[in-house]
Order: C-alpha cells, then sequence, then structure tokens
C-alpha cells in the first residue's frame, strides 16, 4: 500500500438529527500525496469546509475512516487528536483568526511555542519567517494595523513555524484583492515546491487552478469530480 | 504566556475593572483583619499584661471590664493554697471624671497592686514610686482630647476624690468607647468607696515547682463558689466573649467575607467576558495544536496578573487607612503577616473567578475556526 500521506476512506458525516438532518459528505475517499497541492472546489454548501474539518482532526466521521501519515485518527481521543495536529497539520483560514492583542511577530512566535514548545529563539525564527514573505517592516505591527493580504501572509506565517508537514486552507484568498491573493497563492505553491508539504485548498477562487497539481469539485457532499496528476 | 498579558492590557476598561475588584476585596479583607486581630488583643489586653498565672473571678464573670467583687476571704484562702507564692488585687469600676476645666464624664477605672506584672499599667511600680505620688493617676496617649489634659501633672477629681494625672502611657486606649484610667489599688478602692481588701480579682503567682493546673484544681475545691481560671483560660474566655457572644467579631467577619465575594463575582464577571469576548482566539489555539493545559494556563494566568496587581494595589490603599484609622479606633492592629496571608485568598479568588471561564475556553469547539 502506497504511503498515502493524508486520506479519507469512505467518510461520511452528518449534523443534526431527524428531519432537520444534513449530510455534508457521503462516503468520501480521496488521498493526497506529499508535495502537492490539491485544490476543493464546489458549491457553497457542498462540503468543502467539511472535509477539510476531517483532514484537520478537527472533526471525526460518522463512517469511514482518516488516515494521517498512516494513522488512523478517527479512533482518537480528543487529546490525542490535539497532538497529531500539533505535530503535523497547520491551518489557514478566510478570517484570519490572528491573535489581536499580539504583534505579527508575537503572533508567529506563539504558532511555533504551541507547535515546539521547547524551541529556542523563538522570535528569531518567527522574525525569519515574517521576512521571508516580506513583512519585515511589520514585524511590531497589531493586527489591525495590517492589510488583509499582510494579515494572510502573517497568518501563514505563523501557521509554518514549526515546519508542519500538512498545510489545510479554507478560502484563504476569497478577503483578499487580486495582487494580495496571487501573492497568497504562490507562497502556498512555493511551499510545496520548496519543502515538500501536503498542501489543501479550498476556494471558489478560479485564480488557483493553475497553481493546483490536482482539483477535486464536490456536490452534495460526494466527490464529482477529479482532475490532475496523483 | 505573553497572550495572557497581552490580552488584558489590551483591554484596558476591563482590566481595572478587575484589578479594582481585588484592590475592593483585598482592602475589606486586610481592614476587617486588622479590626478583628486588634478587637481580639484588646479584648484581653489587660488580662494579658498581668504575669500571674491563674485569674480567681467571681462566678460567670465573662470579661474583665465586666466584673463584681469578690468575698475578702477569698484572698487569704487562696493565700493558703500550697504553691501559692503572691497574690494581687485588682478592681476595676466606672467612676465620674472631673476634668480641670470642670466638666465631667464617665471612665472606666482599673487599680492593682504593683505585683500584677511589669506590663500592666500601674503607677506605684517599684522602679517610679518615688517619681510619682500615691495618688498618681495614667492615662492613654489616645484619649488625651476626651480627658482634657493640657498640661501634666494635672488635678482631677474621681468620683469626688482629688487625683493626679501624672503621665501619659500607650497602648491601653478607649476600648468600652470611655476611656480607661489606672492607679494604684488602695488609690481604686477609695475612689470606688470599697472595703479595704476587696477585689475584682485575684491574681496568684504559682511556685515554678507546682504544676499551675494542679494548684488550679486544689483552688477550685477549696473556693467552689468562684471561678479559677489560668491566665490563658480568662484571655480566651474574655476574647469569646467579646467576638462571639456580642457578635462583634461576626459582624467585622462578615464585612470580610462580603469583600471576598464581591471582589470573586467582580473578578469572575469581567474575567470571563474577555474569556468570551476571545472565544474564537481560544478556538484558534486549539485549532493550532495548543493542549488544554496550555488554554486553561492562559486564563488562569489572566486572573492571576489581575489578582498579583490587585492584590499590591489594594496592600497600598490598606496600609494607609488602617494608620488613619487608629486615631479614631486605637485598637486596631495589623499584624505584619496580615496583609502577606491575605494575598492567598485574594489569589485563591481569581482561580476560583476563572474556573467558568476556563470551562468555556476548554469546551470551546476548535471546528468553528472555519466559519467567516
Ligand atoms: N456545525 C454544523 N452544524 C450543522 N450543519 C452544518 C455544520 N457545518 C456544516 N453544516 C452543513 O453541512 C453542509 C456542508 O457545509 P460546509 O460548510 O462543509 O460547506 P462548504 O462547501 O464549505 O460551503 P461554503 O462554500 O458555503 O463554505 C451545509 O449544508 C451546512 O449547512
Ligand atoms: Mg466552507
Amino acid at each position: 500500500m502506497p504511503n498515502h500521506f493524508l486520506r479519507v476512506e469512505g467518510a461520511s458525516v452528518s449534523f443534526g438529527h431527524d428531519e432537520a438532518r444534513v449530510h455534508a459528505l457521503r462516503d468520501v475517499s480521496l488521498s493526497f500525496k506529499p508535495g502537492t497541492l490539491s485544490l476543493v472546489m464546489g458549491p457553497s454548501g457542498s462540503g468543502k469546509t467539511t472535509l477539510l474539518s476531517l483532514l484537520g482532526c478537527l472533526l471525526s466521521p460518522d463512517k469511514g475512516s482518516v488516515f494521517v501519515d498512516g494513522v488512523a485518527v478517527n479512533g482518537l481521543s480528543e487529546a490525542e487528536r490535539t497532538a497529531v495536529r500539533q505535530q503535523k497539520i497547520s491551518f489557514v483560514f478566510q478570517a484570519f483568526r490572528l491573535f489581536h492583542s499580539l504583534s505579527a511577530l508575537d503572533n508567529v512566535a506563539l504558532g511555533l511555542e504551541i507547535r515546539d514548545p521547547a524551541a529556542s529563539r523563538r522570535t528569531e525564527v518567527a522574525r525569519d519567517l515574517l521576512l521571508q514573505f516580506g513583512l519585515g517592516d511589520k514585524l511590531h505591527q497589531e493586527p489591525k494595523a495590517l492589510s488583509p493580504g499582510e494579515k494572510q501572509r502573517v497568518a501563514i506565517a505563523r501557521a509554518l513555524a514549526g515546519n508542519p508537514p500538512i498545510l489545510l486552507a479554507d478560502e484563504p484568498t476569497a478577503s483578499l484583492d487580486a495582487e494580495a491573493g496571487r501573492n497568497i497563492c504562490q507562497i502556498l505553491r512555493s511551499q510545496v515546491d520548496e519543502h515538500g508539504r501536503t498542501v489543501v485548498v479550498v476556494s471558489h477562487d478560479p485564480r488557483w487552478e493553475k497553481f493546483a497539481d490536482r482539483i477535486v469539485t464536490l456536490c452534495d457532499g460526494c466527490v464529482e469530480e477529479e482532475v490532475g496528476v496523483l | 504566556m505573553k497572550l495572557a498579558l497581552q490580552n488584558i492590557l489590551h483591554d484596558r476598561g476591563r482590566f481595572s475593572m478587575t484589578v479594582f475588584g481585588v484592590c475592593f476585596a483585598v482592602f475589606l479583607m486586610v481592614f476587617q483583619g486588622s479590626l478583628l486581630a486588634g478587637f481580639l488583643q484588646a479584648a484581653s489586653k489587660l488580662i494579658d499584661a498581668s504575669d500571674s498565672d491563674i485569674w480567681i473571678t467571681a462566678r460567670g464573670v465573662q470579661a474583665f471590664e465586666f466584673g463584681t467583687t469578690l468575698e475578702s476571704r477569698v484572698r487569704e484562702m487562696a493565700a493558703g493554697v500550697p504553691g501559692v507564692t503572691e497574690t494581687s488585687r485588682v478592681c476595676m469600676a466606672f467612676a465620674v471624671y472631673r476634668t480641670p476645666i470642670g466638666k465631667q464624664q464617665v471612665v472606666a477605672l482599673v487599680g492593682a497592686d504593683p505585683t500584677v506584672g511589669n506590663r500592666f499599667p500601674v503607677p506605684d511600680r517599684h522602679e517610679s514610686a518615688d517619681q510619682l505620688s500615691p495618688d498618681a493617676v495614667l492615662y492613654d496617649v489616645s484619649d488625651r482630647k476626651q480627658m482634657e489634659v493640657d498640661t501634666l501633672p494635672a488635678e482631677v477629681e474621681i468620683n469626688r476624690h482629688r487625683a493626679n494625672i501624672e503621665r501619659e502611657i500607650q497602648g491601653y486606649g478607649a476600648f468600652l468607647g470611655v476611656p480607661f484610667l489606672f492607679t494604684s489599688y488602695r488609690n481604686a478602692i477609695r475612689y470606688m468607696g470599697f472595703g479595704s481588701d476587696q477585689a475584682m480579682y485575684i491574681l496568684l503567682r504559682v511556685d515554678k515547682a507546682y504544676p499551675v493546673s494542679q494548684v488550679q484544681q486544689s483552688l477550685k475545691q477549696r473556693l467552689p463558689e468562684v471561678d479559677v481560671l489560668t491566665r490563658d483560660e480568662f484571655a480566651h474566655k474574655a476574647r469569646m466573649y467579646w467576638t462571639i457572644k456580642t457578635g462583634a467579631g461576626g459582624a467585622i467577619l462578615t464585612a470580610a467575607v462580603l469583600g471576598f465575594l464581591i471582589g470573586l463575582v467582580v473578578v469572575s464577571q469581567t474575567i470571563y467576558a474577555n474569556t468570551m469576548e476571545n472565544i474564537e482566539e481560544y478556538a484558534t489555539l486549539k485549532a493550532l495544536g495548543a493542549s488544554q493545559t496550555f488554554v486553561a494556563r492562559i486564563v488562569l494566568t489572566q486572573a492571576l496578573i489581575c489578582g498579583v496587581v490587585g492584590s499590591v494595589l489594594g496592600l497600598l490603599a490598606v496600609v494607609p487607612s488602617i494608620t488613619y484609622a487608629k486615631s479614631l479606633i486605637p485598637w486596631i492592629s495589623a499584624p505584619w503577616w496580615l496583609p502577606c496571608a491575605m494575598v492567598v485568598p485574594s489569589l485563591a479568588m481569581c482561580s476560583l473567578a476563572s474556573i467558568v471561564s476556563v470551562r468555556s475556553a476548554l469546551t470551546v469547539e476548535p471546528g468553528r475556526v472555519f466559519r467567516a
């Protein structure tokens, strides 16, 4: 069996009960290889975010399995799944989710602290990351003083601090203008090419298509189409 | 933990509120604690000031201030008990005092033999006897205004007898609301119109070779109609009377507990509001892989920072307040350990106040981070 780094197998997820029951995912099986950028598309309500939550160990499927690095995570306890996230998975959100009271530098340093509590020189590592993303002059700014594009770059730096192999992004460019959006696409693409990370991007944004190795289209909780190499 | 610090610094208004809550609680606890400590001390002050091993009082006397006279044969009989080496007489009664300018007022007059002990305020003790006249009377500095004495010595009247106020003493200020005056036993019975050898308390010293409890036992057998207490027993009884039976201690403690509770409510409200406001950030922390301990530590650290800052401010405010209160309530007393000890309940209060907040931060579902 090939080492499918990240995989869901026959996963179904539903919310609510009886009449109000919503099937967010129905029997979805997908694999994500290291060193690839997969784009997940589909209409609103098709289950994209639900899929990302499954991959990110934030949600357990009602049926089926989720594997991270060959380990079935749906059998794990809450604390164990938190530990899997800490060691392997990072997130980028549409709403950035920066810590409002911390400077850009401290946001990234906190990301590193969570991922690697024993890491030394956290501030230096955080500074290097921010410099890499062209934020050298914004190190000590608080999030509210940053533009949306800058916020998302800080959020990506925070997600990458501690070097997680998997990066899951939900609509990372939806709140950004064209210029800033393209910048984010390039950054995430370079994470795949230069660091061999597994990146999954959920987006409606057609700009992503040319950066993706593969495009998965969901519809009504099912995989409707899968194009590209894998 | 920078996040904890920054979060509270970012919300100055709420932080001030929290700190104020802690400050208020600490202030009230220390202040009321000082009242209680001072009250307990004052309640048995004169008993503790004696050097005697045993106090004999009329049956049922609760406190030094409320004694009644003993039969004079009590002293003779007590002196005859093996092990008793020395007896001293103490009496106390309310008396009418006439100031040098002729105004009248009630005082509590205390008279004692010089043998009661070196700390007990008596004018004719050996070393100072030659400097003081036989009818010398002492009063406490804190009562100076009420005594209306401008220069010492001053000639006054006590129960229409001439008396000489010769000296001020310290630490025996008014406890009953009326000033204490101290004089010799001989003098006191003259002012009070008692017969010779009449006393309210007989204090006994016991030979080192005899166990005090054994002497106490034989005294009880020989004097069944009076109370025979060791000094500590009588002191304890007086303290219990003043604090418990009069309800004064309860009132003081209630205010301290109230301070604690109000602080608790204020702090838990503000910490909770702050936590709920940042609940998305706690969800983000968890999504990023922060453990439950990590999240709990942030909330708790916030509460404890407020606790420490509030405690320090509360202590800074209470020290001058107690100093000032001393001029109104001379017996208030803050033992050095009291403010230090209050740090414990105040930090406990903050931890307690953050329980609900910690729970909310811990139970927030990390999946909500995706919802825009
Ligand atoms: N926590 C939840 N409770 C109840 N229903 C939910 C929950 N999360 C998702 N759903 C439902 O599951 C379905 C799939 O939702 P999901 O968020 O995965 O869609 P999506 O493809 O990300 O949509 P969008 O493009 O609007 O973000 C929707 O019908 C949604 O209403
Ligand atoms: Mg979505």
